[in-house]
C-alpha cells in the first residue's frame, strides 16, 4: 500500500478564494467562535498585508482593516470544495478517502501507469492546486501515517515518507498533530512528550488508561502496526456539478479558469467510471432580475467521437464559448455529463493506426464545426444524375464514431460504384461554378477574360422533365486566351424539336421560353 | 569539383589523417551538397506520377512535411489533373484529403474520374482568410489527412513560415495554391512551382524554388487525356449531334413519374 494524503492547510479560505478571479480577490478573512468572541482564524495574503493574523478578535481586526470581508468558516462548504478536487483526483486513482481538511489516495496500483511515485505525486498535487486548493502533500505506507506527514508538511511541499525513511519521520513528528491526543495535549507536555516516539516509549497498558484507548489505536494505525479500514470515497451516479462565481462575470475569459475546473472534474469522474463522455451541457446561469430576463444561457455539446480527454473537451468548449454572446453577467456555471458510454479513450494507443486515424478527423471535424458552423465542413457525394446541378450534394461528414465495426462496412458502401459516375468519355471539369455565369458577347461570341474558342462539343444534356428542374443545354469545351479550359453551355431551344414532334413530355414546361436565335452563354465550369 | 583537396591539407595535424572529399560527403551527408546536384532530403515523398516532373522534384516527388506553393494565374489550367495521380495514391491508401476554401465546387465526378475516391474528400468551406489559414493550420497538424490543399488569395511571409513550422511536424503533403503574383514576394515554403498553360492540353510547369539547383527550363506536361480531345479535332459545328445526346436514364426516374 501506497498513500499520498493531501492536506489543505488554509481550506476554510481557499473554498471560497477559489470563486472569485484570480485578480479580485478581496482581503479575507475566516472568523472562529470561541466563547462570546470571534477570533480571527486565518487570514489570507491582501489581508495579512494589512496586518490582520490569526488569533485577533474580530474587533481588533476590523479596526485594522475596516473593507476586511469576514467569512464565517463553513464546514459544507469546505466538504463540497474537497469533494470536488476528489473528483479531479479521481483520475490518478479510484481508492480515495475524504478527510475533514484533505484527502488521501491509494495510488500503489497507479504507479505504473503514471510513470513513477514521482511523477503521480506532481501530477496529482497540479490536478488538486488546479482546482483552487493549496495543499501540502505526504506519502507513506500507511493511510494515518501519509495523513500526519502531510499536516506536518510546510504548505506546497511534499514529505516524502516512504521505505526506510518512514518510521523515522514519523517518530520525529509532534504529538499535537495526533487527533485523539488533542484533549489532552497539555498531560502529554507536561509529562515531557513532544514527538510521537516519546509517546511510543511509554508503557502501553499506562498510555491506554491514561489517554484513553484511541491514542494507541492512531498511533498503531499511523506506524502500520495495526488494520485501517477505510471507507472509499463513492463517486455518484450522474455528474453534475455547479460552480458559484462570487463575482459578475462579463467577460468570458475570466470564465477559463472555473470552466477548467469542471471539466477537469468532470473527466475524473469519467475516469473513475471508466467512461467517457459522449454529450455534456454547460450552463451559463446569470442574475435574474427582472430588468434582466435571462436566466440562463445552455451549451450543449455533442460530440461525435466518446472522450474522456480533458483538453480536447475543454477545447471544443472554449471554440463554443468564445463564439456565445454573453447576454447578462454570469455569476454560475454548471456541467453535465448527459450521455456517457464505457470504454476508455483511443488516444492509449501506442502507434497511430487507422483507428487513430479517424478519431482525428473526427476531432478535426469537430473542432472546426465548434468553431466555423457545422456548415463550414462537408463531403461531397456523386449523385447519378447527368444535370450538373444535380449531380452531387453537399453532405455532413460522416464521424464513423457510432459504430467501429460499421466503420468499413459504410465505407464500402459509400465508394461510390462506376456505374453512377458519368462515364469519362464525357469530359466533366473539375470546377464547378455554383450559379452559372452568364458570359458577355462580343461579335456573338462568349468572351470570359478574352474571346472564347470552342475546342469541343456540343454534348447536349436534356434531363430533369421529371422534376420542375428541367434543363436542355449544349455544352461546349471552350479555351481563352490565358490557356483556362471552360466548360461553357447555351440554352437549346427545346420547342423547336417539339416542332419535329419528337419530345412531347416537355411541351408543358416550354413556358420559359429561350428561343432566340443568339441564345446567351453561360460559364459553368473549368478544368482543373 | 576535383577531388584534390585531401593533397592541398599537409596542415600537421598529428591524429586526424586529412579526410578524402568522399568521407567528407559521407561524414556530413545531409548537411553538405554539390552545388550543382539536386538537393535531397530525409522527408518521404509522393510521387506526383509523372516521371518528367519527379526527376525535377528534390528526393522525386511532393514532399511530406513541406510546404508546397502551387503558382497559377488562373484556375482551370490543370491544376487538379496534375495533382490527380498523387491525389489518388493517397486516396487509395485509405486516407483523407482536406480543400481548405476551394475556389469553386470540385465536380466530383471530374475527380472519381481521376480515380480519386470522392468520398476521401474533406471539403472546409472557410473563406476569410484569417479563418482559411486556422482551418489550415489545423488541417495540417491533424493526422487525419494524408493531402492538404488550401487556396490563400493573401499570405504573408510570416504566415508562411508558420504553416512550414507546423508542416514540419505533420506528416501530410501541403500544397498551396496562390496568384502567380507571389512569385516575387519571399516564401517559406522550400518547394515553389509556377505553373501555366502550355496549350495542346498540356501544363507548363517551372519550378520556382528547390533545394539544391535551380531549375533553368520549364517543363512541358502532358496531362492524362482525361477530355476526349482525341476524338475532338475539330469543333462539331452541327448543333444536333445526336451520336453525344444524353438520353434520359429512365431507370433513375421515380416512380411515380409513369
Amino acid at each position: 500500500m501506497l498513500w499520498i494524503a493531501l492536506h489543505c492547510p488554509a481550506l476554510s479560505l481557499d473554498w471560497i478564494e477559489r470563486r472569485f478571479p484570480a485578480a479580485l480577490i478581496p482581503a479575507m478573512a475566516v472568523t472562529a467562535r470561541k466563547g462570546n468572541q470571534s477570533y480571527i482564524q486565518q487570514a489570507n495574503k491582501p489581508a495579512q498585508e494589512r496586518g490582520i493574523a490569526a488569533h485577533q478578535t474580530l474587533a481588533s481586526a476590523m479596526a485594522l482593516f475596516p473593507g476586511l470581508v469576514v467569512v464565517e468558516q463553513d464546514p459544507n462548504e469546505e466538504m463540497k470544495a474537497l469533494q470536488e478536487a476528489v473528483y479531479a483526483a479521481l483520475r490518478f486513482t479510484p481508492n480515495i478517502i475524504l478527510q475533514d481538511s484533505g484527502l488521501m489516495g491509494e495510488v500503489s496500483a497507479s504507479l505504473k501507469l503514471f510513470g513513477g511515485l514521482k511523477k503521480l505525486c506532481q501530477l496529482l498535487n497540479r490536478a488538486v492546486t488546479a482546482q483552487g486548493l493549496q495543499i501540502c502533500t505526504g506519502v507513506a505506507p500507511t493511510a494515518r501515517g501519509a495523513w500526519l506527514l502531510a499536516r506536518s508538511a510546510q504548505p506546497r511541499t511534499v514529505v516524502n515518507g516512504t521505505a526506510a525513511r518512514f518510521r523515522l519521520l514519523l517518530d520525529s513528528l509532534p504529538v499535537n498533530l495526533l487527533e485523539s491526543a488533542q484533549p489532552h495535549l497539555e498531560v502529554i507536555r507536561g509529562i515531557g512528550c513532544k514527538a510521537l516516539a516519546d509517546l511510543r516509549r511509554l508503557p502501553r497498558s499506562g498510555l491506554a488508561r491514561r489517554f484513553g484507548p484511541d491514542l494507541l489505536a492512531e498511533l498503531d494505525c499511523a506506524y502500520g502496526d495495526s488494520p485501517d479500514p477505510r471507507k472509499w470515497f463513492a463517486a455518484p451516479e450522474t455528474f453534475q456539478q455547479k460552480f458559484r462565481l462570487l463575482a459578475q462575470v462579463e467577460n468570458v475569459e475570466l470564465l477559463w479558469v472555473p470552466v477548467q475546473r469542471l471539466i477537469e472534474q468532470m473527466c475524473g469522474w469519467l475516469a473513475s467510471r471508466h467512461a467517457a463522455a459522449l454529450a455534456f451541457s454547460f450552463v451559463l446561469h446569470h442574475e435574474f432580475s427582472l430588468r434582466q430576463p435571462h436566466k440562463s444561457t445552455p451549451i450543449d455539446i455533442r460530440l461525435s467521437e466518446q472522450s474522456g480527454d480533458s483538453r480536447h473537451l475543454m477545447l471544443l468548449l472554449r471554440e463554443r464559448l468564445e463564439r456565445a454572446k454573453l447576454a447578462a453577467p454570469v455569476c454560475e456555471l454548471e456541467l453535465i455529463a448527459d450521455e456517457i458510454a464505457a470504454g476508455a479513450n483511443a488516444n492509449l494507443e501506442l502507434f497511430p493506426s487507422a483507428q487513430s486515424e479517424t478519431t482525428s478527423l473526427n476531432r478535426f471535424i469537430e473542432k472546426l464545426s465548434a468553431r466555423l458552423g457545422p456548415q463550414a465542413i462537408t463531403g461531397l457525394k456523386a449523385v447519378p444524375d447527368h444535370r450538373p446541378e444535380c449531380s452531387q450534394r453537399f453532405e455532413p461528414l460522416e464521424t464513423e464514431a457510432a459504430g467501429r465495426g460499421k466503420t468499413r462496412r459504410t465505407k464500402e458502401k459509400d465508394r461510390i460504384s462506376r456505374h453512377e459516375i458519368i462515364p469519362a468519355e464525357l469530359p466533366r471539369p473539375a470546377w464547378l461554378i455554383e450559379t452559372p455565369l452568364e458570359l458577355k458577347l462580343q461579335r456573338h461570341q462568349p468572351v470570359y477574360g478574352s474571346p472564347l474558342k470552342l475546342l469541343a462539343g456540343p454534348e447536349r444534356i436534356e434531363a430533369g422533365w421529371w422534376d420542375d428542374a428541367l434543363i436542355a443545354r449544349d455544352y461546349f469545351i471552350a479555351e481563352n486566351a490565358l490557356g483556362q479550359l471552360l466548360w461553357i453551355y447555351r440554352e437549346y431551344d427545346p420547342i423547336k424539336k417539339d416542332k419535329e414532334g419528337e419530345d412531347k413530355e416537355s411541351k408543358d414546361k416550354k413556358d420559359g421560353d429561350k428561343g432566340n436565335k443568339d441564345a446567351s452563354w453561360y460559364l459553368q465550369g473549368l478544368f482543373g | 569539383m576535383p577531388a584534390a583537396s585531401p593533397s592541398l591539407s599537409p596542415v600537421p595535424v598529428p591524429s586526424v589523417s586529412p579526410l578524402s572529399l568522399l568521407q567528407i560527403e559521407a561524414r556530413f551527408k545531409g548537411r553538405i551538397w554539390r552545388g550543382d546536384a539536386l538537393g535531397s532530403a530525409a522527408d518521404p515523398v509522393v510521387s506526383s506520377g509523372f516521371d518528367k516532373l519527379d526527376k525535377e522534384l528534390p528526393g522525386g516527388g511532393w514532399p511530406t512535411r513541406n510546404l508546397t506553393e502551387l503558382l497559377l494565374n488562373a484556375e482551370g489550367l490543370g491544376e487538379i489533373s496534375l495533382l490527380g495521380p498523387s491525389l489518388e495514391q493517397i486516396t487509395g491508401k485509405g486516407r483523407n484529403i482536406l480543400l481548405v476554401g476551394p475556389p469553386y465546387i470540385p465536380y466530383m465526378h471530374a475527380w472519381e474520374n481521376l480515380n480519386i475516391d470522392s468520398g476521401r474528400i474533406v471539403m472546409a468551406r472557410v473563406y476569410k482568410p484569417a479563418e482559411r489559414l486556422w482551418a489550415l493550420e489545423q488541417g495540417i497538424k491533424s493526422a487525419a489527412f494524408g493531402i492538404v490543399i488550401g487556396w490563400l488569395s493573401q499570405v504573408s511571409q510570416q504566415m508562411t513560415r508558420r504553416l512550414q513550422i507546423i508542416a514540419r511536424a505533420a506528416t501530410s503533403v501541403v500544397f498551396l495554391f496562390r496568384p502567380v503574383s507571389a512569385q516575387f514576394e519571399p516564401s517559406a515554403a522550400p518547394l515553389r512551382v509556377v505553373l501555366g498553360s502550355a496549350r495542346q492540353h498540356a501544363l507548363s510547369v517551372r519550378v520556382l524554388k528547390r533545394r539544391g539547383a535551380p531549375a533553368a527550363l520549364p517543363i512541358r506536361i502532358i496531362l492524362p487525356p482525361t477530355r476526349p480531345f482525341s476524338s475532338s479535332a475539330g469543333v462539331f459545328s452541327l448543333p444536333h449531334n445526336s451520336s453525344s445526346h444524353n438520353a434520359v436514364d429512365r431507370s433513375s426516374l421515380p416512380g411515380t413519374v409513369a
